[in-house]
């Protein structure tokens, strides 16, 4: 069964990294885009236990930090992911309300993204990686949250259906 | 109190986050299996960056090319069935007019200091959730480039090679916060360290400070030692505006970028370096005055005018 579970969500997890690399990374949005990678492993930690949170943060981190175009040193991305799904699945976790709630998913999502390029930026400034103006930072902050907050609608009812086939839940948002 | 956690959890959240601190150890140490680790995945996904590029051409610069229309809604909500398919060829054509004319500009360019240079497509932008100004090419180690090799576009630096892999580089380009690189003025050849805002300007710091600086100011890539990462004489960008504040301990300015960055189709690397420093052979032309002709309305009155009742 955890074989299972565990060769689904890789393969999910490498198909939509690739995506997120070849395609969306080459449509330049205002604002810096949205990493729709980011997103499917916020919303995958929202519906899962703080274990498998933190255990996908790890992958997701990791893969994150293989990308080329990452700025930081491997294991940058890693550290920040676990800490934010794990703190995304620990907030839902046990609570059927907030869980089952897409709204409180898309808001938790959004808070994820934003706290994670805050850390990312301040994590960036201790290991001095030059990050550029202020301007642009806070444009790429602002941007980056408004964009996830407008696109993961429209995707959670498709991360959501792959979390419920993976792991055999019969509720689904 | 939601999920009370227990000892398995917090082990494993432990066992993660030493996992992720020991890989930045390794990275910062500079252990090869990592850089080995990011290359395997580089050459991994250059396929299907490649294909990527391709589906997304036609849309992928869809923000800035809906500020050219020009035309009003319903206008384009009457024609869009129609032009549909003629839109799409015509992008294509554009974007190939567009490579185009940046090949020939970059052919301008390197033929005029005597660059020898290797044209690349780009096939792939990074990801802005870094906070870097990255773009992948598709020619890599196998067609003969190497890293901190410049790269220049139509109309001048582009940036430097990072990261190179058997079929496709990553490129740092000159935007990207890290970027640094010595810069000479134009004439009167005073120099001085240009460093990139993750914007199309950039900040200059002169080391001389008795130096006077002028709006319009050309900067020049000054070169490195053994032409790496930077041959000399590449128009970098202009001064926009002088920082004159008193106190200062080195004159600043901000400094415009020639180069569009997020235009960039096609670039050129520069694998060989001219074997007399260009100087200011490639100082961009300023733009000449257009002529605004002057209408002349000659009048002749009428030799007998006729009276009026």
């Amino acid at each position: 069964m955890i074989t299972r579970q565990l060769t689904f969500s890789t393969l999910i997890f490498l198909v939509l990294y690739t995506l997120q690399e070849s395609l969306v990374n080459q449509i330049r949005l205002p604002g810096g885009g949205f990493s729709f990678f980011i997103i499917f492993t916020l919303v995958w930690s929202a519906l899962s236990t703080p274990e498998v949170g933190a255990i996908a943060g790890f992958g997701a981190g990791f893969l994150t930090d293989l990308s080329p175009s990452s700025s930081g040193p491997v294991g940058q991305w890693t550290l920040i992911m676990i800490l934010t799904c794990f703190g995304i699945a620990f907030l839902g976790f046990g609570d059927d309300k907030s869980r089952g709630n897409p709204i409180t998913i898309v808001f938790l999502v959004v808070g994820g993204v934003f706290v994670s390029e805050t850390a990312f930026l301040l994590t960036g400034v201790l290991l001095g990686v030059n990050l550029g103006s202020f301007g642009q930072i806070l444009i790429i902050l602002i941007g980056t949250s408004m964009w996830t907050l407008l696109v993961t609608p429209f995707t959670l009812p498709i991360f959501s259906r792959l979390h419920a086939i993976t792991f055999d839940t019969s509720s689904r948002i | 109190m939601r999920y009370g956690g227990g000892n398995r959890s917090r082990l494993l959240l432990i066992i993660l986050i030493v996992s992720s601190l020991f890989l930045i150890t390794l990275d910062l140490r500079g252990v090869q299996v990592l850089d080995g680790l990011r290359t395997g995945s580089q050459t991994v996904l250059s396929p299907f960056q490649r294909a990527g590029n391709i589906v997304a051409t036609p849309f992928k610069n869809f923000f800035s090319d809906i500020t050219h229309l020009g035309r009003t809604r319903n206008q384009l909500e009457q024609l869009r069935a129609e032009n549909f398919n003629l839109r799409t060829k015509l992008i294509n054509r554009k974007n190939a007019d567009a490579q185009l004319k940046q090949y020939k500009s970059m052919l301008d360019l390197a033929g005029t200091a005597d660059y020898k240079i290797l044209s690349a497509k780009v096939i792939s932008q990074g990801s802005s959730q870094s906070f870097s100004q990255t773009l992948t090419i598709d020619a890599g180690i196998n067609s003969g480039v190497r890293r901190n090799m410049t790269v220049i576009c139509d109309s001048g630096l582009a940036g430097v090679i990072k990261e190179v892999y058997p079929n496709s580089a990553l490129i740092l380009l000159a935007s990207d916060p890290s970027f640094r690189i010595g810069v000479r003025i134009a004439g009167t050849q005073q120099i001085g360290i240009l460093s990139g805002q993750g914007s199309n300007k950039a900040v200059l710091q002169l080391i001389d400070n008795q130096t006077t600086l002028r709006v319009g100011d050309v900067l020049l890539a000054r070169g490195s030692q053994q032409n790496r990462p930077f041959v000399p004489g590449v128009p970098v960008g202009s001064v926009l505006s002088v920082d004159n504040s008193a106190g200062a301990v080195a004159q600043s300015a901000s400094v415009k970028f020639y180069t569009n960055f997020s235009a960039l189709g096609v670039v050129a690397v520069v694998v060989g370096a001219p074997k007399t420093d260009p100087r200011d052979a490639l100082v961009p032309a300023k733009p000449s005055p257009r002529p605004v002709p002057t209408i002349t309305i000659l009048v002749t009155p009428s030799p007998s005018p006729t009276a009026t009742k």
